[in-house]
């Protein structure tokens, strides 16, 4: 889009056990109709078969490598199902692999420092992003996750939620210089307003949360949000391609 | 990328729209609003005056609001009246009824007339307060409703045994001459959504608060009920009416559907001064 790029900080593609879902052809498309430049993509079967969705993300975002990357489910160091921490990273960048997420609750383990601190500090060390959208309705899980890392760089999206989750929220952004908010769902009057006078503009991302919202809808909140153009900017696009070249 | 944009699509009414904020050929009414504190939610601007500033700041013509205060706690809806005398350019109220009061309900529609023009309808949350909209506790207002072709907002769910489908269906052939608003569009249930409305005798529309925004949902309610059937609405101080105009705008529908939608229609039914 002219004098304004979107950058979606949280959409997911892909089939599931539970049918077929949009491939990155799709969202292209999707994204070439609302004017959203590039977008950080996670699979959709992230639940059911991390490794398989790992590999499956990986080829998707080499179809449009200019315009996606994507994110890596984590699993317990214990168990070596991902590889270390001193190739993953390495691996990751070969394949356009720009974050990581994980999913405790689907693959029974206790989500801290015991089970995933090698990545995490790994992570931390390298300023790559880990999203957080599986403690969505999680929250005394988020708090502790959050506390126990914080230094990491950390996106958290709601994946469902459209009622405001102020009280939620800040006080993670209040405290975690780290944590980003995504805003996808995030329908709260004039609220992006509100939090870039709390916490500043460099701490919010806009996200479709496509497929199950459209790209269009926050667009236009964020471009009449009252904020000044510079802000509106960030938001947009211009924090997530520094978080990515923070990680680079 | 080099694809033009549909927010950049000279002349059409997304253009108009992400360029102004404002467009005075399209004005909007939200037909599903609220007022006061939730217990569930921060909300920085639930007061009238700050409710009307998010109104005007978004080209929003008349917000048609229950207050919180009346449908969950003990506020009666009188006050709500004088809440809408103090800002009458922006604000009309449906009167909140809550069948566990039902002396409430013969006071407060007693008073209906005189409240005009700033009640415009009857509002039902018939899932909160767990009485189906077809039990006799709510039969006084609907009769009430129906001699009078008065418009009631309902909330209505998908699934829901208190106002899902079915028996929205059922009360809205039983009352032809009430106008039905049927807030959220019976949300997820599509079958229903498409039948409350091809049923029944012209007497209902869908409103479709918590859907803009949802990825190819009101595409889906125009091509099975028309635009013509469609009032938006956003449950302000929930949901931000730029949010909600921009779900309506991303649709891939026609300008004219979502001119239906974000205006027409209501003017079809209340007319252009209300
Ligand atoms: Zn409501």
């Amino acid at each position: 889009m002219k004098g304004l790029t979107f950058f979606d900080a949280g959409c997911v593609i892909g089939d599931t056990m539970q049918g077929p879902g949009p491939d990155a052809r799709k969202l292209l498309q999707e994204m070439d109709r609302a004017g959203v430049e590039k977008a950080l993509v996670v699979h959709a079967g992230v639940a059911t078969m991390p490794q398989l969705s790992n590999e499956m993300i990986a080829n998707e975002v080499a179809t449009a490598p200019d315009r996606l990357v994507g994110a890596w489910c984590l699993l317990p160091q214990q168990c070596p199902e991902i590889p270390p921490p001193d190739q993953l990273f390495d691996i990751m960048r070969s394949k356009g692999i720009a974050a990581l997420t994980l999913n405790p609750t689907e693959h029974r383990y206790v989500a801290c420092r015991l089970t995933l601190g090698h990545f995490m500090d790994a992570a931390a060390e390298r300023k790559v992003p880990v999203l957080l959208d599986c403690f969505d309705n999680l929250w005394p899980e988020l708090y502790a996750f959050v506390a126990e890392f914080p230094k990491n760089t950390f996106i958290f999206r709601s994946r469902w939620g459209k009622w405001g989750i102020d009280r939620q929220i800040r006080p993670l952004l209040e405290n975690y210089v780290g944590f980003h908010f995504a805003l996808s769902g995030y329908w709260v009057p004039e609220g992006i307003r509100d939090l870039v006078e709390l916490y500043g503009a460099d701490r919010l991302l806009y996200a479709s949360g496509f497929p199950v919202f459209n790209h269009g809808n926050q667009m236009l909140q964020l471009k009449h949000s009252g904020l000044e153009p510079e802000d509106i900017a960030k938001i947009a696009g211009g924090n997530m391609e520094r978080i990515l070249k923070e990680a680079e | 990328m080099t694809t033009t944009s549909f927010w950049e699509e000279k002349g059409s009414l997304a253009n108009a729209f992400w360029t102004n904020g404002i467009v005075p050929d399209c004005p909007v009414y939200d037909m599903h609003g609220h007022m006061g504190a939730h217990n569930a939610i921060y909300f920085k601007r639930c007061e009238p005056a700050d409710v009307v500033a998010h109104l005007k700041r978004c080209g929003v013509k008349h917000l048609v609001f229950s207050h919180h205060h009346v449908l969950f706690g003990n506020m009666r809806n009188e006050k709500v009246v004088d809440i809408c005398r103090a800002f009458p350019e922006h604000l009309r109220m449906y009167v909140g009824i809550n069948p566990h009061y039902p002396d409430r309900i013969r006071e407060d529609l007693a008073r209906f007339e005189q409240w005009r023009p700033w009640a415009v309808g009857l509002k039902f949350l018939c899932d909160y307060y767990q009485v189906p909209v077809t039990a006799p506790e709510l039969a006084y207002a609907l009769d009430f409703a129906n001699e009078r072709g008065i418009p009631i907002l309902n909330h209505t769910w998908g699934g829901s045994k208190y106002d899902g489908g079915p028996l929205m269906l059922e009360v809205a052939q039983k009352y032809p001459n009430v106008k039905f608003f049927m807030g959220h569009s019976i949300y997820r249930d599509t079958e229903y959504s498409r039948r409350v409305v091809t049923e029944t005798a012209g007497n209902v529309w869908l409103e479709l608060t918590a859907i803009p925004g949802d990825y190819g949902y009101i595409e889906r309610l125009v091509k099975d009920v028309g635009s013509e059937r469609i009032l938006f609405g956003t449950d302000m101080p929930w949901f931000d009416e730029f949010q909600g105009i921009g779900g309506v705008l991303s649709a891939e529908i026609t300008d004219d559907d979502k001119r239906n939608i974000l205006y027409r229609n209501v003017e079809r039914l209340l007319g252009k001064e209300w």
